[in-house]
């Protein structure tokens, strides 16, 4: 070739080489991410009502929200290993200064309204059926109502932002309380309007229609109490609560014949159950860990471990030193996270103070141990010795929290260790931060691992929470005094019913528990609750609500009782939120923080 | 050509020059790749003349330059029993328990004097080799280039090791006289074991009370079992060996292939078209099998694995027209236009899974997983276009001119806003030259510069400006029916932001570049002053407002300091082989600050930006000391007690919070400065290189109670061991570190325990070379044979942290956030330097040869 050709070669293969394709160099089309435009599609309205509920998960269950909301109350004292230690002391200079902690609440919740909102605006012009587009309008709804409920309820007033925001801006304001609790009213009256009188076969219990009109009540109730309250709200309260529990056949619910089976593995979809936020084994959909991994993963379930005492270190010469564990950690025992326990005195002396009659304080809390020296003891199987003899595997109680005060000679004759309350007088071994019965409710022994999370769902609201609404409504003048002590009653001839009981017992036990109206004070209605949703993660809000969270931490909690202030009945808004609203008027923090 | 692989994939010993280019006129030729200023880097070419074959090689040791002082057996029982006694319980009930005393195993053997040091145990001595094999030769037409390298280190954690084999061809070829073409080809292979794991951690926290062997010599599985909390740990030293179990391979491959054909289409005017493609990839393949230290399951079922794969290529395609001329003698013009393309693509996939029937199947076989977990993928695109045009005058090699106008535009941006052009304008003096000068001899050049210029700059990631959603997975019940049980589902994350432009720095420098004294001293001196506006940032938004964050043009940046090179010869003997010494120096100092935010905002508390200080700034309460025992009543005031942190309270409230936070410090270093000593006798050189930087801070996580992923879970709290420190007792009061407490997961305020200095000076290396006297290399037909020892980070000549007792090496290894504040937030937003407590660093012993024949 020509000298000249292949210049001129050169040249054209360049040239073309580079003007073909200009155009769509600067093309971008993301293929491994999903950007906020998906929302406009059917696929993109749907995934955000599962990606509001599987958010949840990153709060129910976890560590931090446990301790956050379990925290500071009559129920509960502060466990060996507790994090957030001040705000079971209520040790208030430390509580103004961490001010992160309720971040990742107020956060997510946030996330999901605006997520809602986006699922509301562009749903309604979906293009997709109308049966499923009503049922996923319905479900924003409820998720938008359940969000702001558990803000309100927390921080007291908040933005209220009802349309889907894709403004950056920085300033934001607090609306008034009876703006923020007339949203959620009309968000779950519509929610429950459309939502259907069951969840669908095989779906678990998301919310369903008996879940808004639950929400709705406690709403009423909510607001019957607050600063804007209108006139009608108990009997609002009242109606809507006993809607659900007189048709209860409709909505598939009722409670279960025996209190303990109520938190029984397996009966997390069970008659009595409102609502779960959903686990599964499953490691993807489940957002689990690989089983044998610690427990790792951010939206686990780890409710089984921070109720529980550190039963592995009880030696066999307890107090004394030496000796094998009596029971080592495994599988069927759990992992001993020790972070709460039960405030022993009130547990024992005023709300499950009759364990005769009363079944809930055996369905609640797990007082025995057995004998496991080695990981899953086989039956019979030779376990630790202790001074008063060698135990027995899986058959001879190695640990034991008394509910009293036990004789020298039961003890002696008691080959396993005996922990007596600490506030009885006369108590020798003595429950302490680390040694103290474990909750039940959460127990889950099909785990592959003995450090691993739950599979179990997570059950947020149960049907037998509408008859202590019901009650406190009708307490509060939303209906007659007969009502509420009828609704109290249903509850406690449930909790009349033991395992190995006869008949007779179980006639005489139904006879005792009933209460009369006279008998019914607020005092009397939160122990109520207590005896039934211990630890259901409601007591906080509970003592919150009726004003009470002063005078009964100050009656029946030691370690809170110095600290409590009335405005503990808020939690402080997250510094970061305050930090980051840099235009118009500076966010307000909570009085008191 | 851009280069798509990393720093790592580029064999040293195949490099001929590194220069580095950051005034915005010499940076334009790369567009807004180059803002941040420009690595050129030339390698080894071939050349006109009789082949030319070199070999290096090298050998030597690599070892830990230290290990982390914790406590020994004695000091781990009373720190636990100080612990107990920190309980504030304790004051009410001197018998109060701690949830983690001793336990009967560390008791006996704490009688017994066991005082195990699991660090010494867990690490090896490396090796460390490298062979190149270079053949350079070529005719008038045609040059060439061919290097062979093997490089091999073993790591200081047994089993560790990497791999790299490197092949680099250069070509060039004069087609006609007025037509040449090049070709140049590199190559990497890079393998590499047991990548990143490592027991280390495990060892530091067990303990120095209990035993790794048994009394018959086998190893002690479970050294704690049944004991306490943390009865189940497996032995760390299970990590050592059990390839079959313990697999993390690494694979790279990596290429860069260039052609270019240059045509002189007249005299003065040349055309060159490049065309550059580069490829990688790298896969990962991992194992672990049950029963070890990573992996307390019992059987395969329990077997961990994982694979995966990134892909990634990216082409560039390069025309330009440089034209060059002479006018008159003394009017040099040269005028570039020139235009580019590019085009970057990249692509993951990571697939987990758990349970294989047997541990030979490891992670070969999918179908035989029993769990798979797909990862998140990723997928990334981007594109650019460049055009620029250059003239440059000189007159008389005195006066130089350089002007350039450049325009980009950028895929990761919105329409509309993807195109920018930015002018630069650069002048040169060749002082020695003018007649004036002619009188000072000494001065045997002398050059005044200076630039001014912008640059542009979107090193965003693509498809930010879109906005994203979180993935999350949600199940509705038991069932496993796709989107009626298990449904993919999605919140908002950022938001979209279609108004996001370019990053812009305004730039001027001025610089003198000289030689005195016959050039026995050399070097410049470079002021510089940019402001950088529009920068890109994310932002984060009051979440009550529904997002998470935004990628915005956050605000502006001004940056200025100095920079010095000097090159000295302090002894230049006259006869040849005589003594030499040449000293190098090089240092700069550079202050960085905003200048102004978005809405005119002073101070961004939640962003942690503040006008007048550095982006990344440490905003958190400072501690003063500890409250000490005369002190109690002071301390009940802020909810303390004596042996808790004492902190300052800056708006005299009597209570520490949000409100007390300030800025601490940055991570802005006042100073760095590197020297180097060459000395030369005879046939002897040696050489000398220190590097220090001084008012640095750096966040030593370790001494943190943050029980999330960036501090250090339990510190202070007696559970596990820690970094030694000298904590606060009633008989001992220290104002160091707050009192241990046993019922304390996490003390509060540690964040403010991080903040270290990490200034320092280290010997960087040390080697000492020998020239084989020619007479005998001439027999043996050699041109030259040099051999050398050297000592690479042989030791720190200075450093408060290393002589505080709190850490081994001052020179962060790491960068992220800090450790959460107890007052409020992370302390630091973005980009903390932090010294972590991992596998310690290393220094090397060598032994090498340069042969060339």
């Amino acid at each position: 070739m020509k000298q000249k050709n292949k210049i001129f070669l050169i040249l054209c293969a360049a040239v073309l080489f580079t003007a073909t394709g200009c155009k769509k160099i600067l093309e971008e089309q993301p293929r491994a991410s999903i950007d906020p435009s998906y929302f406009k599609t059917p696929e993109g309205i749907q995934g955000g009502i599962a990606g509001i509920y599987s958010s949840f998960r990153g709060h129910w269950g976890t560590q931090i929200f446990t301790q956050l909301f379990s925290t500071g109350t009559d129920e509960s004292l502060k466990g060996a290993a507790a994090d957030v230690q001040h705000w079971f002391t209520y040790n208030n200079p430390l509580i103004k200064s961490t001010t992160n902690d309720y971040a990742g609440f107020w956060n997510g919740l946030f996330i999901d309204i605006n997520t809602a909102n986006g699922v509301l605006e562009y749903g309604a012009n979906a293009n997709m059926p109308a049966a499923t587009k009503t049922q996923i309008l319905a479900q924003a709804k409820f998720l938008r109502a359940f969000c702001y409920f558990y803000l309100v309820t927390t921080f007291g007033e908040v933005p209220l932002h009802t349309t889907f925001n894709t403004d950056p801006s920085t300033a934001d304001s607090r609306a008034p309380l009876a703006d923020v609790y007339a949203q959620i009213i009309t968000d779950l009256t519509e929610a429950a309007a459309d939502l259907p009188n069951t969840p669908a076969a095989g779906t678990g219990k998301p919310a369903y229609k008996a879940t808004a009109l639950y929400l709705l009540a406690k709403t009423y109730l909510w607001r019957a109490w607050s600063s804007a309250a209108l006139p009608t709200d108990f009997t609002s309260a009242y109606t809507t609560a006993r809607s659900v529990i007189d048709n209860k056949a409709t909505y598939g619910l009722n409670l279960m014949p025996y209190f303990g089976d109520t938190f029984k593995e397996g009966n997390e979809y069970g008659p009595e159950v409102l609502m779960v936020i959903d686990h599964t084994k499953d490691l993807k959909f489940g957002q689990n860990s690989a089983p044998g991994s610690f427990a790792s993963g951010p939206a686990e379930n780890k409710s089984n471990f921070f109720w529980r005492p550190n039963y592995p270190t009880v030696n066999a010469n307890y107090p004394s030193g030496g000796g094998a564990s009596v029971c080592v950690r495994d599988i069927r025992n759990g992992r001993p996270f020790q972070r709460i326990r039960p405030n022993t005195k009130y547990i024992i002396d005023v709300a499950f103070a009759n364990r005769a009659t009363d079944s809930r304080f055996d369905g609640t809390f797990q007082t025995v141990f057995l004998s496991n020296s080695t990981q899953m003891a086989a039956v019979g199987s030779p376990g630790a010795t202790t001074p008063r003899g060698q135990l027995i595997n899986a058959v001879d109680t190695a640990i034991w929290f008394a509910d009293r005060v036990v004789t020298p000679a039961e003890r002696a004759a008691f080959k396993g260790i005996i922990f007596e309350p600490d506030h009885l007088p006369g108590a020798t071994v003595k429950y302490t931060a680390s040694y103290f019965p474990n909750l039940r409710k959460f127990n889950d022994s099909t785990r592959a691992d003995l450090n691993d999370y739950s599979d179990r769902p997570f059950i947020l609201f149960r049907f037998s929470d509408l008859y202590l609404i019901a009650a406190e409504a009708a307490f509060k003048g939303g209906a007659t005094m007969q009502d509420a002590a009828d609704m109290i009653n249903v509850l406690r001839t449930r909790a009349a019913l033991k395992l190995n009981q006869s008949p007779a017992e179980y006639a005489a036990a139904v006879i005792a528990q009933q209460i009369t109206p006279a008998q019914i004070t607020l005092d009397f209605l939160l122990d109520e609750r207590s005896r039934e949703l211990f630890a259901e993660d409601c007591r906080w809000w509970d003592l919150s609500r009726t004003k009470t969270l002063v005078a009964r931490v100050q009656l029946h909690n030691s370690e809170g009782a110095a600290g409590v202030q009335p405005y503990n009945m808020l939690r402080p808004i997250p510094q970061q939120q305050i930090d980051l609203v840099t235009e118009g008027p500076a966010f307000p923090q909570n009085p008191g923080y | 050509m851009a280069f798509g692989g990393s720093v790592n994939d580029i064999n040293p010993e195949n490099i001929a020059t590194v220069d580095i280019l950051k005034d915005a006129s010499a940076t334009a030729i790369f567009g807004s790749r180059g803002s941040n200023g420009v690595i050129i880097i030339t390698t080894k070419h071939g050349r006109t003349g009789k082949p030319v074959t070199t070999y290096n090689g090298y050998v030597g040791i690599s070892s830990a330059i230290d290990t982390w002082e914790q406590f020994n057996g004695q000091e781990y029982a009373k720190y636990k029993e100080d612990a107990r006694q920190g309980q504030p319980a304790f004051l009410t009930n001197p018998n109060v328990t701690s949830p983690y005393a001793l336990t009967a195993i560390e008791q006996t053997n704490l009688a017994a004097g066991v005082n195990t040091n699991w660090q010494d145990l867990l690490l090896t001595t490396g090796i460390r080799t490298g062979h190149d094999l270079n053949v350079a030769g070529g005719n008038d037409r045609t040059q060439y280039f061919f290097g062979f390298g093997y490089f091999r280190e073993t790591g200081i954690i047994p089993d560790q090791a990497l791999d790299r084999y490197t092949l680099n061809v250069n070509i060039d070829h004069k087609m006609t006289e007025r037509i040449r073409i090049g070709f140049t080809s590199f190559n990497t292979m890079i393998y590499q074991k047991r990548l990143g794991t490592s027991a280390y951690g495990t060892a530091m926290r067990i303990g120095p009370l209990y035993k790794p062997y048994n009394d018959d010599g086998t190893l002690n599985f479970q050294p704690t079992i049944q004991q306490g909390v943390d009865n189940t740990t497996i032995n760390p030293l299970t990590s050592i060996g059990n390839n079959d179990i313990i697999k993390a391979n690494s694979r790279r491959y990596q290429f860069q292939h260039n052609f270019f054909a240059e045509v002189k289409i007249l005299k003065d005017l040349k055309f060159k078209s490049t065309f550059g493609f580069g490829w990688s990839q790298t896969f990962n393949s991992n194992y672990t099998g049950p029963n070890n230290v990573f992996n307390s399951n019992a059987n395969t079922a329990g077997a961990n694995l994982s694979q995966s794969n990134a892909e990634g290529w990216q082409y560039t395609i390069n025309n330009s027209l440089d034209y060059n001329r002479t006018f008159a003698g003394k009017h040099k013009v040269q005028v570039l236009a020139l235009q580019e393309v590019q085009k970057n693509k990249f692509q993951s996939q990571q697939f987990n899974g758990q349970g294989v029937p047997a541990d030979y199947i490891q992670d070969y076989n999918f179908q035989l997983v029993n769990t798979v977990t797909p990862q998140a993928s990723g997928y990334s695109e981007s594109g650019l276009i460049g055009y620029m045009g250059r003239v440059t005058y000189s007159f008389d090699d005195k006066y130089l001119l350089t002007t350039t106008v450049r325009t980009d535009g950028s895929s990761v941006l919105a329409k509309g806003n993807q195109w920018v052009t930015y002018p630069a304008v650069s002048l040169g003096w060749n002082m020695e030259k003018e007649r004036f000068m002619e009188g000072l001899k000494f001065v045997n050049s002398l050059k005044l510069r200076a630039g001014l210029g912008i640059s542009s700059n979107a090193g965003i990631g693509p498809y930010t400006t879109l906005g994203s959603l979180s993935s999350g997975f949600y199940n509705y019940g038991q069932g496993s029916t796709p989107l009626v049980n298990y449904v993919n589902g999605y919140t908002i994350n950022t938001l979209p932001n279609p108004n996001l432009t370019w990053e812009k720095t305004r730039g001027f420098n001025i610089g003198l570049d000289f030689a005195v004294l016959n050039s026995r001293l050399s070097g410049s001196i470079e002021y510089y002053d940019t402001k950088t506006t529009d920068i890109l940032l994310s932002k984060s938004l009051p979440r009550s407002n529904g997002a998470n964050s935004i990628l915005d043009n956050v605000g502006v940046t001004a940056s200025k300091g100095i920079e010095l090179t000097l090159s000295s010869v302090n002894i230049k003997s006259k006869s040849s082989g005589g003594f030499t010494w040449r000293t190098d120096f090089t240092g700069f100092f550079n202050r960085e600050k905003i200048v102004s935010l978005q809405q005119g905002l002073q101070q961004d508390l939640g962003n942690g930006w503040f006008v007048g200080h550095p982006i990344t700034t440490i905003y958190d309460v400072r501690k003063i000391g500890i409250w000490q025992t005369s002190e109690a009543t002071q301390a009940a005031v802020y909810g303390a007690a004596p042996g808790d942190i004492k902190l300052e309270d800056v708006d005299k409230n009597n209570s520490i919070g949000a409100s007390d936070r300030q800025i601490i410090g940055d991570f802005q270093p006042d100073f760095v400065a590197g020297m180097t000593q060459h000395f030369e006798y005879k046939n002897f050189d040696m050489n000398i290189v220190m590097f220090g930087r001084f008012g640095q801070t750096v966040v030593a996580t370790y001494l943190s109670a943050d029980g999330g992923a960036n501090g250090y879970p339990f510190f202070l709290n007696s559970r596990v061991n820690i970094h030694k420190v000298d904590y606060w007792t009633p008989t001992n009061p220290t104002n160091a570190f707050p009192q241990p407490d046993a019922s304390r997961d996490g003390l509060l305020y540690t964040s403010t325990l991080t903040y270290q200095d990490g200034s320092f000076i280290k010997i960087r290396t040390i080697d000492l070379g020998y020239n084989l006297p020619n007479r005998i290399l001439e027999k043996a037909k050699i041109q030259g044979l040099r051999v050398y020892v050297s000592a690479q980070n042989p030791f720190i000549l200075w450093s408060p942290l290393v002589k505080a007792g709190l850490g081994i090496d001052p020179e962060g290894n790491g960068t992220g956030n800090a450790v959460n504040s107890t007052a409020g937030g992370s302390p630091v937003q973005t980009r903390a330097i932090t010294v972590n407590m991992g596998v310690p660093p290393t220094r090397q012993f060598i032994f090498g040869i340069n042969l060339k024949f």
